[in-house]
């Protein structure tokens, strides 16, 4: 006899729908499971024997064979045992069938016959329904993650004997309460943990350094990439650490696009994603590692950090290699990795903020200190400038201060510069509905040209940069968008000289080189 | 066109002078081991032919002085090679358009001349200052040769460098600035001896200017070759300016070489805490003469007074640019950046409002009044006019 059932697979961040389908008939006994299953989907069989008999169920003694279609489809993780279980109950007559066509099972099978919960929980309920399936069934620990999706019935099943119950008509197992399960899991590994080191920063804890301090609350309101640039021990990491404490909340589609990033990740996800992912890779990090690529399974940073703050301190440390890949994640907000098995696109909207000595010994422009070579400060040049220097709207330089006192006021409290930013960002979206974007940084030359008008003295000023070739064409564009960013923190609907000024203070084409190079 | 251009005796070059630079090429081995003694070199260089054969040659000797003796072959390939680049020429001591500054026993006897003879002749009949210093030149060191030369090129005084790193390189910079020309000499044979990284500039050098070197093309100039041609950089020169120079004798080899030659050495004055400054405030108490700007160098060239006749009652702070026309707010900010107040937060923290402080320094870097410098302090630049 023949029984259908569906459950979903998981490739990257993309989740395709499967429909098991279970044929039993006379023959010799054995189980065999059919259509591009990975090795932990074809150990499925013995989990499945062990949990149908541990559960009081007969395991068929005929030849049974399990086909997961479409075939072409290559079948990942162990969330498929308890649809593949079900069918094979179905297909013996231990089962009815047709509510089977109306629930996606997900979930992997302990021996005894519990169900335990498998990662990507939340991508699963969004495909459910999709695919216009109207239950989804999965194990309890993860039930309120399927929940964060409206319009979807989520039953829980603890144990292959509920799900029996279940298609039988039956009601599901009660939740657990969020909380009571705490697994072991580390939460320096888990991408959906809040990062200690950002948790509790506040801006205000930073002395000092106003330029530099203004600099990233324009970044932020603007969702401009930013350079920092000082000599060490001046503050360039402490800054990029509180970033995530002045970003505006995320929105509803975003929280759910975090958040069903860090549960394909594995991570346990209680609610939507509240704050912003900061990622920090260390930069010993390869390309595959920065974009993904390495496996199916496993997406890269850019990705982890999609709707949050990419950073890279010590910028010039980063492979050359490396830093080539973030071309394209920070040109189009996404992805595209092919590999010979495998392509998929992901997305990667993030904000690139980078840390940087400003010369190999640090103390370049410092007094008197450096002590590099031309021709360091030359291989130095080389390696941050080019097409990831391009793509930075915004250089803040940052100075030891030699009259530096303790007592230093700080400029401003993170909330209150939070709140700057989230009115900055409200008149951006505004201006920009009609767009498709919601933020300057987004802004091509076309809208520059529309919404990014300057002033008669700021024309004047913009075309004396053009004439001494201060900046390119490009160099203008990013200067303008910023300008525009300075005018909405201001909360000026027109761009004005002092804007404008203030830009092309911060641009970072040439604050990098110096007047050193020639 | 080397050895029998005698139609025209402006340029071109006899064969015993090209012998010498092929001789120096051949030696350039052992010269590499006396750079370590720079009196010592400079000593050597001033040796005849035959006196330099016996003192380097060393065990090559016999053989050296063969390949000598049939020079005049081997010439005429080179002279070939030469004439493949029409751009390219030599020129001897014995033509007239060779620069007359080039005398005593240590100056060059030919040099090839990237750009034309004639124009290096028309270059070295104007005034001609030297402007070198360290090759870790710090910022201020950078705008400070940068505006001076562009100062000098503007007025029509010919501007010469080598082509190392640092205020040399300003130098050229500063000149090109102002659409003025300028001379480069290099350190090694003009197909080689300019580091891949200063191709271009020198191109640019080329087109306006001269560059020139003693050794031919494809002769490696070592070390020897650097300081060797320290001494054609200064005896091009009426008058050679150190901008920033760390007390060594790498750095003061220039003004020991001027000294050396009777010509005046000035210098530009720096913080007395820098190291980079050491050398040239050793050198202002030594008698050398104190620069602010290209202003000061002018009175030295035309002797002081000369061109005190224009009718500017209060001299302008010489090193801060011209403040004409400059609304006083950003004189003002010109001059604290000018004080030391070189990063917007030091600007603002006297309680001035940031956007202005911005705008102000964003104005004063597009009218070329200010340049950032490394790790966004802004340095002052002079203007053409300073």
């Amino acid at each position: 006899m023949l029984a259908r059932a569906h459950t979903f697979t998981i490739e990257g961040l993309h989740t395709r729908h499967v429909t098991v389908e279970v044929d039993v008939r006379r023959g010799l006994p054995g189980f065999a499971i059919v259509g591009l299953a990975d090795a932990a989907v074809r150990e499925a069989r013995e989990r499945i024997q062990a949990a149908i008999l541990n559960s009081g169920y007969e395991f068929p003694a005929r030849r049974i064979t399990a086909n997961l279609a479409p075939g072409d489809v290559r079948k990942a993780g162990p969330g498929l045992d308890l649809a593949i279980a079900c069918a094979v109950l179905a297909a013996s007559e231990q089962l009815p069938p047709q509510r089977l066509e109306r629930v996606a099972l997900f979930g992997e099978l302990a021996l005894d016959g519990a169900v335990r919960p498998s990662r990507g929980t939340l991508a699963v309920a969004q495909a459910t329904r999709r695919a216009g399936v109207d239950t989804l069934a999965l194990a309890g620990a993860r039930a309120h993650e399927a929940r964060l999706i409206d319009g979807l019935r989520v039953t829980v099943v603890e144990h292959l004997r509920s799900a029996v119950r279940v298609l039988n008509g039956g009601p599901g197992d009660a939740p657990p309460e969020p909380a009571d399960e705490g697994t072991g899991e580390p939460s320096q590994l888990d991408p959906g943990a809040p990062d200690r080191i950002t948790l509790g920063a506040d801006l205000s804890d930073v002395r000092g350094q106003h330029h530099a301090v203004r600099a990233i609350v324009i970044a932020a309101a603007g969702a401009h990439n930013m350079l920092l640039s000082g000599p060490p021990g001046t503050g360039k990491t402490m800054l990029a650490q509180r970033l995530a404490s002045i970003l505006p909340p995320l929105s509803r589609t975003e929280a759910i696009e975090v958040t069903r990033i860090h549960s394909l990740m594995g991570s346990r996800v209680d609610s939507l994603a509240a704050s912003r992912p900061f990622r920090a890779p260390h930069h010993s990090i390869t390309a595959a590692g920065l974009v993904g690529g390495a496996s199916r399974e496993w997406v890269g940073e850019v990705v982890l950090a999609h709707n949050g703050v990419l950073f890279l301190d010590e910028l010039s440390e980063f492979s050359r290699q490396t830093l080539e890949a973030l071309r394209q994640p920070l040109e189009d907000g996404r992805v595209a990795i092919a590999r010979a098995r495998h392509s998929a696109v992901y997305p990667a909207r993030l904000m690139l903020v980078a840390a940087t000595n400003p010369c190999p010994c640090g103390y370049a422009g410092d007094g008197e200190s450096c002590r590099c070579r031309e021709a360091d400060l030359a291989r130095h040049r080389r390696r941050l400038s080019g097409p990831l220097l391009d793509r930075i709207d915004l250089l803040a330089n940052l100075q030891r201060e030699s009259t530096r006192d303790p007592h230093a006021p700080a400029l401003l409290s993170s909330a209150q510069a939070r709140e700057q930013v989230a009115c900055a960002r409200e008149r951006q979206a505004a201006r920009l509905a009609a767009e498709g974007v919601t933020v300057n940084a987004r802004m091509d030359g076309r809208m520059l040209g529309r919404y990014a008008r300057l002033d008669e003295r700021g024309e004047e000023m913009l075309g004396a940069a053009r004439l001494r070739g201060l900046l390119s064409a490009r160099g203008e564009h990013r200067v303008l968008r910023v300008a525009r960013t300075i005018a909405d923190l201001d909360g000026s609907e027109r761009v004005r000289a002092r804007d404008l000024g203030a830009a092309l203070a911060l641009r970072p084409d040439v604050g990098l080189m110096g007047s050193r190079a020639a | 066109m080397s050895s029998n251009g005698s139609r025209d005796r402006t340029d071109g070059a006899c064969v015993s002078c090209l012998r010498r630079g092929w001789l120096l090429s051949a030696l350039s081995g052992p010269l590499e081991c006396c750079a370590r003694d720079r009196a010592r070199l400079l000593e050597l260089l001033a040796l005849s032919d035959g006196e330099l054969l016996r003192a380097a040659a060393g065990r090559r000797g016999a053989e050296l002085r063969r390949s000598y003796e049939q020079f005049p072959l081997r010439g005429r390939d080179d002279a070939g090679e030469l004439a493949r680049d029409p751009d390219v020429q030599a020129i001897c001591r014995h033509r007239d358009g060779y620069p007359r500054a080039l005398s005593g026993p240590a100056a060059p006897r030919a040099l090839e001349v990237a750009g034309g003879a004639r124009r290096l002749a028309r270059l070295t009949a104007a005034p001609v200052v030297a402007i070198l210093g360290s090759r870790r030149a710090s910022d201020y060191g950078m705008e400070m040769a940068r505006g001076l030369a562009r100062g000098l090129a503007a007025s029509g005084v010919s501007v010469t460098a080598s082509m190392t790193d640092g205020i040399a390189i300003a130098a050229h910079l500063g000149a090109l600035d102002a659409s003025g020309a300028s001379i480069a000499v290099l350190g090694g044979g003009l197909g080689v001896g300019c580091p891949a990284r200063r191709r271009s500039l020198c191109e640019r050098v080329r087109r306006r200017g001269c560059v020139v070197s003693e050794l031919p093309r494809d002769c490696h100039g070592r070390r020897w070759g650097q300081l060797a041609s320290e001494r054609i950089v200064v005896g091009l020169a009426a008058l050679t300016v150190l901008v920033e120079a760390e007390h060594t004798p790498e750095d003061l080899a220039p003004a020991r070489i001027a000294r050396a030659l009777g010509r005046p050495v000035a210098a530009i004055p720096g913080r007395v805490t820098s190291p980079l400054s050491r050398g040239t405030h050793a050198l202002l108490m030594d008698g050398a003469n104190l620069v602010r700007g290209p202003r000061d160098v002018l009175e030295l060239l035309y002797a002081s007074g000369a061109r005190a006749s224009e009718p500017d009652a209060t001299p302008a702070p010489c090193g801060v640019g011209s403040s004409a026309g400059l609304t006083p707010w950003l004189q003002a900010t010109l001059e604290r950046v000018g004080a030391g107040c070189d990063t917007p937060d030091k600007l603002t923290r006297a309680g001035a409002d940031t956007a202005e402080v911005l705008l102000a320094l964003s104005e004063l870097e597009l009218m070329g009044l200010l340049a950032r410098g490394d790790a966004g302090r802004y340095v002052p630049r002079q203007s053409l006019a300073g």
